[in-house]
């Protein structure tokens, strides 16, 4: 058998080649176990009957939302998972797909969304401060699109502006007509789209008379846009109302006292192919019934202050308004 | 509860975070090195053929190495962002994205390996009668080992990092808790999350490193019993063949 040394000797080469390989192979096969593990189901399991997918975006107060949608919808007999995306753009159409069946969603805010997809980026805006007009006008917007808009609740989280509290000190402010009666010049940190938004700029100026010496682009409400308020780089914030984290930075809201910001109230928006029955309807009207914009804050606070679980807090307050039947 | 605790201070380092979140943190790591190793097996699997149609026709070598190098230069954001709306919110983007962007390196450490293998050794075993799937598999390969290596050692550490990005569509692994705490500004989560990232990588690197010393035995000059050695020898009995 004179064959078997060369054998030998490519066998081992091929042995090594083949290790490899198998290794890939292997390590890939492994690799998509555990993936389907702990991706947050969805993905390339098929939702049967019964089975719904709950999208949140990846700020506190849509992730304790989702779960209390979660246990709500698990309580009315579905099996559900959530799945966290960071934007809007990339889950309001796989909310239409149907790959995400049901969102906690902000009226004016989804409204603007929409109409900036279907009418252009200049289109004129169709949310205003009527939560009833702004609710219709989503309607609108979202049907032809595959999407059910869900009755609204009281709970509101909408844009709102902070200062710290040395600064509201000083000049004894309270409220935004307050600043404007102040003459300081202001300093807005916000996003990048403030200077166009009715609500924003043009708003401060035109309404409360606020002198805005310009805009920091650092985002809506981010840690880079408090900090730089907190250390007097910018004067004013632009956050939400039910933002928890402001006591940690010492800002205080001003409030909106003419009016000035769109109603964008906590409602579900879902895929109505997938999830448009009565039955979804019925378990989530449950929530609007009683969620306020203070249950909104202090939901946000035992996350974003106490650094509580999302998931726990949604199923302390489940189990304290009595929203669970099993 | 505590009244005082780490957590709600907001510390950087946090037991009571490692303690109260030992699961997540397990389950972000497991999805991380799931992500990392799916994408940079499939990118060898891809990136392997792709260099051997490169070196065989130069035709091909220039476009292959033209588009694995654009593929690098998209910024990952909009990689994947881009490749949503073909594959869904799945974790398929996020393997498809790091698969594009190992690619290069890859292909060019492999074509870099292959064109470093001596001519001799080739001639010798063309000599031996061996064909094009042997000489690939049982000389050149072997001999090409410590490049491919190299540029898989790369590869891995870059897809580890760059499977964060993969928390915009919740699928980041350890960048899941990177953006949730950024977003929350919860600082022992986005250190520790970020320390973890970077231990995998540092482990994946000596993993690697370790296998490639492992597979190539012959490199280490201590002892010259190399398995080539053996190969000069061999032809005399070769004759039957």
């Amino acid at each position: 058998m004179s064959r078997t040394p060369r054998r030998a000797r490519t066998g081992r080469a091929l042995l090594a080649a083949g290790a490899v390989a198998v290794l890939t192979a292997g390590l890939a096969a492994c690799g998509g176990d555990s993936l389907e593990k702990s991706g947050g189901g969805g993905g390339s399991a098929k939702p049967g009957e019964g089975s719904l997918v709950i999208g949140s975006a990846s700020f506190t107060e849509s992730k304790v939302l989702a779960e209390i949608y979660a246990g709500l919808l698990k309580d009315a007999g579905y099996s559900v998972s959530i799945k966290t995306v960071d934007a809007r753009e990339l889950y309001e159409p796989a909310l239409e797909k149907g790959e995400i069946d049901v969102v906690p969603e902000y009226a004016a805010t989804l409204a603007e969304f929409l109409n900036k997809k279907q009418n252009g980026k200049d289109a004129p805006p169709v949310a205003s401060a009527d939560a009833g007009a702004t609710v219709k006008a989503l309607r609108k917007l979202a049907e032809p699109r595959g999407l059910k808009v869900l009755d609204p609740g009281r709970a509101v989280d909408q844009n709102a502006f902070a200062v710290t509290k040395e600064f509201a000190e000083k000049h004894q402010l309270k409220t935004l007509s307050d600043l404007g009666k102040s003459k300081e010049r202001i300093k807005l940190a916000a996003g990048d789209e403030c200077p166009e938004r009715p609500f924003c700029q043009p708003g401060l100026e035109k309404t409360y008379g606020i002198d805005v010496t310009g805009i920091d682009p650092l985002e809506v409400g981010s840690t880079q846009a408090k900090q730089a308020v907190k250390q007097g780089k910018d004067q004013l914030l632009l956050t939400t109302t039910t933002d928890a984290t402001l006591e940690q930075f010492g800002l205080v809201l001003l409030e909106d006292d003419k009016k000035l910001q769109n109603s964008d109230n906590v409602l579900p928006v879902v895929n109505a192919k997938k999830a448009g029955s009565q039955k979804i309807t019925d378990a989530l009207a449950k929530l609007t019934r009683v969620l306020t914009t203070e249950d909104l804050t202090e939901l946000n606070k035992k996350v974003d202050a106490r650094r509580l679980k999302p998931a726990d807090v949604a199923a302390g307050y489940l189990k304290d308004k009595g929203l669970l039947t099993k | 509860m505590a009244e005082r605790s780490c957590l709600v201070d907001n510390d950087w380092i946090c037991g009571e975070y490692l303690s109260s979140r030992g699961q997540e943190l397990v389950d972000a790591t497991l999805q991380h090195i799931g992500i990392t190793l799916a994408s940079v097996a499939i990118g060898l699997l891809v990136a392997f053929p792709l260099a051997l149609l490169a070196r065989a026709r130069r035709s091909v070598r220039g476009p292959v190495l033209g588009l694995t190098t654009v593929f690098y230069a998209i910024p990952s954001l909009a990689m994947f962002s881009l490749l949503v709306p073909v594959l869904g919110l799945s974790v398929s983007v996020v393997v498809t994205g790091l698969v594009l962007y190992s690619l290069t390196i890859l292909v060019r450490n492999i074509l870099a390996g292959l064109a470093a293998v001596p001519e001799e050794a080739r001639e010798a075993a063309r000599g031996m009668g061996y064909g094009l799937v042997r000489l690939l598999f049982g000389v050149e390969l072997p001999l090409a080992l410590p490049a491919l290596m190299a540029g898989l050692r790369i590869a891995t550490v870059s897809t580890v990092s760059l499977t964060t990005i993969g928390a915009i569509i919740g699928y980041g692994g350890l960048g899941n808790l990177v953006l949730s705490g950024l977003r929350s500004y919860f600082k022992a989560q986005v250190l520790t999350a970020s320390v973890l990232c970077v231990l995998l990588a540092v482990v994946a690197d000596l993993v690697l490193l370790l296998v490639q010393r492992l597979l190539t035995p012959w490199t280490r000059t201590r002892r010259k019993r190399a398995p080539r050695a053996g190969a000069a020898k061999s032809p005399a009995g070769q004759a039957v063949a």
